[in-house]
Formats: C-alpha cells, structure tokens, sequence
C-alpha cells in the first residue's frame, strides 16, 4: 500500500508544472501527541495504516484499511476550496482463510467527499473513516457491497515510535526518510459483515502512521515490510528496500518484547530471503514465503492464501501483494506482509 | 374454406377499385399511427442517451430547485459520509464562450476522482504530446467541439463567461463523447476559481450502495436538505423527459387513430355495397345450404382480407414516413421539444404487432354492420328484387336521441383533464362526430322529402325520390364526408386560432425594434456601460436575465425570467389576461404565465412560495400573462424585486429602442459589440417571422394529417356514390328503355352526388366548427396550458369545401357514366 502511494505521488508531481517545496524529514524533531496522529500536509505523502487478524467470527480472518493522504503539488495557488491538492485515498481488504481477498477502494479530494483532520487522528473518503478518540480508542469504518466492518481498536500497550524517536531512515542518504510510528497489539471490537451477514468481531491490530517526502532512491523499485503481532505479546517490525536487481539496497529491523524492550538492527545485519514464489494469474512471483534473519533470530512467513495480490486502478494501475501472514521460527505471530514492486513498471 | 376464397377472390376482382382503397386508407391509418410512434420512441431514446451521454446515470442528483443557486460544499460533504453513497460526483456547470468563436459552450467541471462511476462518458483524456494531468490548469473539448472549433490539443483558448475570463490550454479531449455532444471538460476546481460558484457546485451526481433503497434513501436525504435543494432520482429523470412531449405525443396519437377510424369506414362503404351488390348472389348461395352466420362470416372474412395487407403495407409505409420524416424535421415532429440530430429509428415488435392488430380491428368493426346486415337479409326477397334495407328510425327518436349526445358532448367539453391530458375533451370531439353522422339521415330525408315536392325535371325527380325513400347510401356517402371535413375544418380552424393568437402575442411580446442575445452566458459589463453611454443611439434599452425553477421533479423546469420593467406598471410589458393586482407594499411581486398558473393552481393575488436564489421565498402573484413561447410555465420578476432579495442581476439578452430616425446607426454602432461579444442580433420582424415559421414546422404534421382524412373521406363518397349508381344499374337501364337520354341520365346522378355532398359539407362543416372549438378552448389549454380566441379561416374553408364539391361531382359523374355505358337490354335481362 505504502508503495502504490508512491508511486501515486510521483505520477502526479512528475508532471506538475512546478515542483512544490515538500517539507523536509529531519532526524532530532520530538513528535507531539495528539497533533502528530493528525495529518502533515506540508508533507508529500502520508498515510494511516491498519491491519489485524480476526479470531472471531473465525480464525485468521484478515483485513486492511488505509487511509493515504498526496500532496499533489497542483493548483496549490489556485483560489477554490476543493483545488485538487490534496487527495485522499482509501483501501480496504478482507482476507477469507481457504477462501479468497475481498478489496475495495475509494478516492477523493480533500474537502469534495474527503476530509482529514491537522490536530489529530481524523479521516475519511465518504463514509469510511479512520478516527482516534480521546481515550486512545481508534473508530474504523468501511462499508462496500461484498463487505463491511466497523471497529474499534483499543490500545493494549503504550505507542512504538520507529527507528529514531519516530525518524526513521529509509536509504544510505539522510533525505531518504520518514516519521513513522507504530501501535502494536490493539484489541479488535465490533462487527464484520461478510456476503450480507453481519457477524461480531474479535482479534488483534497493529496500526502505522507514516509521513515523508522522499523515501525511494531513483534505482529503487521496491519493498518487503512485516508488521508482526507476536503471540508473546511483543512486536516486530522490519522491511527491506530493493533494486530492480533484487538486491537489498537498505534494510531495517525493530523488535519490541513484551516487557516493552526495543531492539533494533540495520543495513547488512537484517537479512531478506525468498523461500517459495507464488505466480499470480497476472504472472506475477511474489516471495509470498520468506525467511528474515536479523540478530539471533530467524523468522518465516506462512501466508493463510497465497493470492492476496490487489490491483487498484484509480488513477493509474498499480499491482502488489499484501496479505495476512503466520510468523514461525525464533518468534511466533501474525500479521501483514507487503510484496511491492515486482509486478514491473506501472502504466500511465 | 374453398368458396371463402373463391369468393374473397371475386369480390377483389369485380370491387378493384374499391378495395384497393379501402386497403389504402387502413394503410394510410396504420402508417400514420406506426410512425407517430416511431418516431416518438427513437426521439424519446435519443433524447435519454443524449442525457445520459453529459449526466451520466446517477442514482439520485442533488440540485438547486433554482438553477443560478448552487447545493453548498457543507452539503456535498454531509451527504458524502452517509453510508448508503458508494460515489458522490460533484459538477460544476457553466454556458461559457470561447473567444473568438460564435457559439457559446457547456463546460463541465468534474472531479476525475469521483466522475468515472457515474458519468463514464465525460471522463476526459490528457493528449500524449501535451505535459500536465487531469487535475491540473487546462480544458479537454468533445470531438465534435475541437471539430467545430477546428482547434486541436495544445492551442491556446481564452474562455469567458460574463466578465469572468479563463486562459488555458486544451489539453486533450472527451473521447467517449457522442458524435455531437457540444462539451467542454474541465477540473471541477478550476472551473469553480474562474467561474464559481465559489462555495458551492452545480449539482451532486450519487451513486447509491447496491442493496438501497432509492425512494427510502430520498426521501430520509430530502428531509435533512435545506427546501432550496431537491433531490431527484433516474425515476423523475425518466418522467421529466416523458412529460415533456407528452401532450403532444398523445395529440398526435389520436390523430393517428382519427385516421385508422376513417379508414375502417372506408371498410365499412365498400362491404356494405359489395353485400347489398351481392345480395342475390348472397341468397342463392343461402338457398343452396349457407347459414346465415356463414354469409355473415364471409364479410368480415373479406374485411381481415382487405386488414391484413393494408395493415402490413400501413407498417412498411410507416416505417418509411418515420424516416423521411426524422430526416426532415427531426425526432420531435417539428414540436421543438428535443434538439440534436435525427434520431434512429428502431421497430418494437409489440408496437409492430399493436399497430397490426389496430388496423385489422379496423377493418373488422367496418365490416360489422355490413356482415351483420348480410346475415338477417331475407333470401326470398333478396333473390327477386336485391338488397333490402329497413327505412330510417322513426325521426322523432333520432332528434331526441341528437339532443341527448349534444348534451352529452356539452358535459364532456367541461369536465378537467384527467392525468394532466384531455381525455374527456376527446370524447367530447367523438361525440360531436357522432352527432353528426346521425343527424345525415335525418337531413338527407328532410333535403330530399323536400325537393320531392318541387317540380323537378324527370329525371332528377326521381333520384331525388329514390334517396329520400332509400337514405342507407346517401348516409355513408355523406357519413364519410361529414367525418373528414369536420376533422379538417377542425384542424384549419385549430391551427388558425393559435396562429392569429401566436402572431398577436408576438407583436405584444416584441415591443422593441432591435434584440442582442448572448446566448446564455452573462453580457460583459463593459457592453452594459457603453449601451448607456450618452453617445450610444439608443432612447431605451431594457435588459433580461433567465434561470430556472424545478418546483416538481418529475416536470420540466418552470423559467424565471428577471426583467427591467416597471414593477407598478407589467401591462406594459407583458401581455395579461386578466385583472393585474398591486402587492402589497414591499412584497416581492411576480407574474406568471398562463401555463403555469394552470399547471401549479395558482391565481392573481395569492401568495406563492418560489425557491428563490437557494431559499424558499414568498411572493405575491401579481397576475397571469400569455406566454405562448414556454409550455412548462413561467415566472416574471422585476430586476429590482429580484436584486432586493439579493440576487446577482446577469442580463443575458437585451431589448434595444433606437433613436428616432436612427436604425441604421444604431445598427452600425451595434455591429461592433456583436462582432466582439459573439452576441446574436435581430430585428423583431425576424424573430416574428423565424417563430411563425418554427410554428407552421410544428403543425407539418397536422397538415399531413389533415390530407390524409379529406383523401380517405373523398375516396368514401367516390366509392359509396358509385355503388349507390351500381345498385340502381336496373332502374336506370329501364329509365334509359323509357327514352331517358345518357346525358339526362349522368345530370341525374350527378344532381344527386351534388346534394349528397352538399349535405355532408354542411354538416361536416358545422361539426367541423364544434370540434375546433373543442381542441381551441379544451383540448390546447388542458394539454398545453394555453388558451386563445376562436378564428374560423373562413376562405380556407369556404376553397376546400368547394374543392371537395367538384370531387364529390366528379366521382358521381365517373359512376353515372360507368353504369349508363352498361347495354340496357343486359341490365334488363339480369345480369348485375
């Protein structure tokens, strides 16, 4: 997902008349709270990211919703209220164990149909919405005619601010960065709907806010990232960014045990391995099964179906693999895997 | 079976003629009817596609009931998070003009985000060679536009709309526009920052859940908008462009069917003599084992035989004159309700197969009396001495029975419409027709009974006795003649009255010599300043500014005009109909027209609650004027009532009085604006003469009509003339015998022809007043919302009444000569 943004965000700046001046990601800067849960528009791309696994109404029942925020950098001067400058874009998905995906999205502009907020977690396209209220309890909605779901995540454990205090480098290059931050181990209420029957709902989430204005280096063509719940009660997240060689071109680890001790790992010291290609019906090998190894520990992914490949097409085309995943090896747990940039270029 | 056929066969052969045109008329009937309504359904699909090409197909569309209001973005944002909206595309919508170019042009600011699910067909395309996106500063044009401009992707255009100006480039195109869709596509937001309406949009385009309910979700939705906004659904949508044309449609429907009812009498004249010619044949057949139910079923055998041809042929001919006639006129028959280009016509196998049985049926209940006639005919009689026929009701009955349908008609002619179209109206004209055809006997007898008594030459004499003993043929004769003419006299009449009232109204609606129009777009303030500068040559301008009021979704938009005039004194400019009441101090004051008045109840002095520049305001009808031009309604409101209620005064046409003396200078002076500003410049003698002309357009197809029905009626008289002649072959070979001269004997059919068709002209014409006064005083103001004075042409009539004498003279010569030509020896001996 963070990809497809990408990606977005290059489509529609590349070709804007003049680049804007996108605020910069700068190691050392505090993160304030709740105004940083709200949205960076200075920034050139953001998003709000939630996944989780369902132990109610089923086991290993998977979903996903994104909300993604672009700064076009179009018609920022021109005098209307719902200039396309900034775009909202959301993505929902729902992974049926032994069954198939189910996705759906939505788009628009900010003040037409969309709305975020600048002072705290607050977000919407149409009716789907992404809202932190003040007890820390995360409200989200998404509706479409397969399914639908509203829930509402409650914290289990304090917020995991990523690499540097939220700073978290992306390449060699100091530019090359983004504020993120992370919430493991959120508590899942609420219903689910499923082919017209509603069902309540029960599991785990992990939650990700992510701002910057540049990440990708110009020979990156993608990346694998894992946001893990680990059964222990600990968490761990870790991605690689790859050349179109395939060759890892950075990669990063963090591991936070259920005592609530970070470890973290970087460049050569995290190691990404494919272990089995899945070939989707577009004829795509996604490593849908890979082996990570970073200090003393080695994990594999097991994905609960192996096609969970999505193609959204508003407004450019763009392909990738995100799904749910068990975790065995040194650690154990579940949570999302994200396979981008193997399905080639995009077409404009 | 085999004698059904021979006989069907042989009736063909001997009644050539006669059949063949009573298979004409059906066909005529069939063909009229069949392209009516393939026409209307092409032009109805047309029209929808066309709709549906620059709306898309949402589930529901919020609008302004106003259209210079806007539905605010707070709305937009509202309804945008209900859980029922999957996509809500806002629009933004504005008549702009491009520099340079004469013709002023829809652009449409959309959200490609948001456009694609509902309205597919406006998603523009960015041209490969031209940098820049969707989102950004620049306008994509229809193919038919870049055509029209000849411009391509990448030319610079500078768009106006009023003082409002936009410089830009085209970026590309709108490619799956249809082949005449006239568009701009634009980013909603860029449209908004140049032309506003800054914090709002035209309208919001909804594509609902798929497991909603629309009307449920509608009338929650409607019930949470301010009163200024509606909320309509693809249902209203359909019956908007339904009730459109709908009067007109079913007008010309009936018509249509008049023509079918004619051909069944024509069916009707030609079995009736082929019985009462066949009779003995008929009787000896009776004689020799054939049950009366069979002599009965063998006429109406011969009916389905003449039906199905002609039904079929009525289908082909049909088809063709929807063709030809989309060609030349348009899908709207002339009627100036849809625009665009011709429209394809396609072919419904129910209508194909309605049409058909419509015009079987028609010839079946033509032949019911005849078949029933031939049923009771006693064989004895009719073997010795031919068709008998039983004498004409007592007359006494019949006037009675004459008063009771006046009154009938009378009752009729006053009862209101009946779903918005004047169905007891055209009963009421049914009626009337049928009056007349009854009070044929009676005057027939009552003429001939009294000529009888003069002291006629012999010959004559006795045909003058003959009819007035024996009225059956002289009726149908005259039947048929009674029914065309009073049709036509009742269309002449009909068109005329409107035109007069179109042509004085016309003069009272133009008082100005010289009119400037932009054509929808706002009138640039620097062409307002320089008409009032002291140098201009003019002694009065008055300028207009138009919107539109949706008061009920599922009816065409009621037009708001905002006019200069003086609020204390609107007779002078606009045409009353009746008293004009002075509001109340301060209120604000309206008048509408006639058609709104009866489409919305609404009478002079009443308060009236109008959807104002986006809130419900309250306003006081001053009176109803004659607004020939806008059937849908329409409401007048002073330029300074209306800017009080704060509304931005936008003229967009001008009336201009020059100088005295002046008019050449004025038209010069003005040329130059014309020329800068791409306004459309007229004298009132040519509005006057362009909206005649549009006029006469739209009853092209009345007068084709009207054609029809006196053809079918001439070939009736032809026809039943010639039968009648027929049936006395032997009582005028034994007159010839007695020494009667061919001429003397041709005189006394024709004096007979003469008299008959006298008498079906005067009734005819009488009828003929009666049922143009119908469609003048019921049928126009019920269907069409309009009412004028009675103007009978009095020298059209007077032509095509002396027109159809020599006709009517002509077929009963042809039939005398025909008949006299027979040897009288063989007429003598028997042989019919």
């Amino acid at each position: 997902m963070k990809r497809r943004a990408f990606m977005l965000s290059c489509l529609l700046s590349a070709i804007a008349d003049a680049s804007p001046q996108y605020a910069k990601v700068l190691r050392g800067l505090a993160l304030q709270f709740p105004r940083d849960h709200g949205a960076h528009p200075d920034f050139r791309t953001e998003w709000w990211y939630v996944t989780g696994a369902l132990d109610l109404p089923r086991q290993d029942i998977g979903f996903q919703l994104t909300f993604f925020r672009v700064r076009t950098g179009l018609a920022e001067s021109l005098a209307s209220p719902i200039a396309a400058s900034q775009i909202l874009f959301a993505h929902a998905a729902v992974t049926l164990p032994g069954d198939k995906l189910l996705h759906a999205e939505r788009a628009a502009r900010a003040n037409l149909g969309a709305g975020v907020s600048t002072t705290d977690c607050d977000v919407h396209v149409g009716a789907w919405q992404m809202q932190r209220n003040p007890s820390d309890v995360f409200i989200l909605k998404a509706q479409d005619a397969q399914f639908a779901f509203d829930f509402s995540l409650t914290p289990t454990q304090p917020k995991m601010l990523q690499g540097d205090a939220g700073f978290s480098q992306k390449a060699a290059r100091a530019e090359q960065a983004s504020y993120y931050l992370s919430w493991p181990q959120l508590r899942v209420d609420g219903g689910i709907v499923i082919d017209g029957k509603a069902q309540r709902a029960q599991g785990k989430a992990w939650f990700d806010h992510e701002w910057s204005s540049e990440v990708l280096g110009d020979a990156d063509v993608g990346w694998d990232w894992l946001g893990i719940n680990l059964a222990d009660g600990g968490a761990l997240m870790a991605f690689r960014i790859r050349d179109a060689a395939g060759a890892t071109v950075f990669a990063h680890a963090a591991l936070r045990d259920a005592a609530g001790r970070t470890q973290l790992w970087s460049g050569v010291a995290v190691q990404f391995q494919p272990l089995r290609k899945w070939r989707s019906a577009r004829g795509t090998d996604y490593p849908v099964a890979i082996e990570v190894r970073f200090g003393p520990h080695v994990i594999r992914t097991k994905p609960i179906i192996d096609d969970q490949e999505l193609s959204t097409r508003r407004p450019a085309m763009v392909t990738y693999w995100e799904g749910l995943v068990q975790v065995e090896g040194t650690l154990v747990g579940s949570g999302y895997l994200e396979l981008t940039g193997y399905s080639g270029k995009i077409a404009l | 079976m085999t004698l059904a056929l021979w006989l069907i066969k042989a009736q063909f052969q001997t009644r050539f003629t006669a059949t063949l045109l009573s298979m004409l008329a059906i066909a005529l009937g069939v063909a009229l009817g069949f392209a009516i309504d393939l026409i209307n359904t092409a032009a109805l699909t047309d029209f929808s596609r066309a709709m549906k090409s620059v709306q898309g197909e949402p589930d529901v569309v919020i609008a302004p009931r106003d259209s210079a209001a806007s539905v605010p973005l707070a709305v937009v944002n509202r309804v945008a998070r209900d859980p029922a909206v999957s996509v809500i595309a806002p629009v933004i919508e504005v008549r702009v003009r491009i520099i340079d170019e004469p013709a002023t042009v829809r652009l449409i600011g959309l959200d490609v985000l948001t456009a694609p699910t509902v309205m597919p067909d406006l998603l523009p395309r960015q041209s490969a060679e031209i940098p820049g996106n969707l989102f950004d500063d620049g306008v994509y044009l229809s193919r038919a536009l870049l055509a029209r401009l000849k411009r391509k992707a990448g030319d610079q255009v500078t768009i106006t709309r009023g003082d409002a100006t936009w410089q830009t480039r085209i970026s590309g195109d709108v490619p799956a526009t249809r082949a005449d869709d006239l568009i701009a596509v634009a980013d909603i937001a860029w449209v908004q920052a140049r032309f506003g309406p800054l914090d709002g949009v035209s309208e919001a385009r909804i594509r609902l859940a798929a497991n909603t309910d629309i009307e449920t979700w509608k009338k929650s939705v409607a019930a949470t908008l301010p009163a200024a906004l509606i909320v309509k659904g693809a249902a209203d949508e359909g019956a908007r462009v339904s009730n459109l044309s709908r009067a007109y449609r079913v007008n010309l429907n009936v018509l249509a069917l008049v023509a079918l009812l004619t051909g069944g009498f024509l069916v009707f004249a030609t079995q009736l003599t082929a019985v009462a010619q066949r009779s003995t044949q008929f009787a000896l057949l009776g004689v020799l084992g054939l049950t009366p139910t069979q002599r009965m079923a063998q006429v109406l055998f011969e009916a389905i035989a003449i039906g199905i041809p002609g039904s079929a042929l009525g289908l082909a001919l049909g088809y063709a004159l929807a063709f030809a006639f989309t060609r030349l006129l348009g899908g709207d028959l002339g009627g100036g309700y849809f625009s665009g280009s011709a429209p394809t016509i396609a072919a419904a196998p129910l209508s194909i197969l309605i049409f058909f049985a419509l015009g079987c049926a028609a010839s079946l209940i033509g032949a019911a009396y005849p078949a029933w006639l031939n049923r009771t005919q006693p064989l004895a009689a009719a073997l010795k001495t031919g068709f008998a026929h039983r004498p004409p009701r007592a007359h006494k009955r019949r006037c009675i029975l004459l008063g009771v349908l006046a009154l009938v008609a009378l009752s009729l002619s006053q009862a209101p419409a009946i779903a918005g179209l004047p169905f007891a109206g055209y009963a009421a004209i049914a009626v009337v027709l049928v009056m007349g055809i009854t009070a044929a006997p009676l005057a027939t007898h009552v003429l001939f009974s009294h000529l009888s008594r003069y002291n006629l030459p012999p010959a004559q004499r006795i045909a003058v006795q003959n009819v007035a003993q024996a009225p059956l043929m002289a009726q149908v004769a005259a039947s048929g003649l009674i029914v065309s003419f009073a049709l036509t006299v009742s269309m002449i009449t009909m068109v005329s009255s409107f035109r007069v009232a179109v042509d004085t109204w016309l003069d009272e609606v133009l008082p100005a010599p010289f009119y400037a129009r932009s054509k929808a777009t706002p009138l640039p303030q620097a062409a307002l300043d320089a008409l009032m500068r002291p140098d201009a040559p003019f002694a009065k301008r008055e300028s207009a500014a138009f919107s539109s009021l949706t008061l009920d979704p599922s009816m065409p938009a009621v037009a708001l005009l905002v006019r200069e005039l003086n609020r204390d004194d609107p007779g002078a400019r606009l045409p009353f109909t009746g008293p004009v009441i002075t509001s109340p101090s301060g209120q604000t004051v309206v008048w509408v027209s006639e058609p709104m008045a009866e489409l919305y109840r609404v009478v002079p002095g009443q308060q009236l609650r109008l959807p104002l520049l986006g809130r419900d305001t309250d306003v006081f009808v001053g009176g109803v004027w004659r607004d020939y031009a806008r059937q849908f309604g329409s409401v007048v409101i002073s330029r300074s009532d209306y800017e009080k209620l704060g509304g931005r005064f936008e003229p967009t046409d001008l009336a201009l009085w020059p100088l005295a003396g002046q008019d050449a200078a004025a038209k010069n002076w003005l040329a130059d604006y014309v020329k800068r500003y791409a306004l459309e410049f007229s004298e009132s003698a040519e509005i006057r003469r362009l909206s005649l002309s549009i006029f006469d357009k739209s009853f092209a197809v009345t007068y084709a009509l009207e054609a029809a029905s006196m053809m079918i009626g001439l070939f009736g008289l032809a026809v039943t003339l010639a039968a009648s002649v027929w049936l006395r072959a032997r009582e005028l070979a034994t007159l010839s015998a007695l020494g009667f001269d061919r001429a003397m004997l041709t005189r006394a059919v024709m004096f007979e022809g003469l008299m008959i068709a006298s008498i079906g002209l005067a009734i005819g014409l009488a009828c003929g007043i009666a049922v143009g006064a119908l469609l003048t005083h019921v049928i126009n103001p019920q269907a069409f919302h309009w009412r004028m004075q009675l103007h009978v042409p009095w020298l059209v009539v007077s032509i095509g009444a002396g027109l159809t004498l020599l006709a009517g003279l002509g077929a009963s010569r042809f039939a005398a000569r025909q008949t006299t030509l027979l040897p009288a020896a063989r007429v003598l001996g028997g042989v019919q």
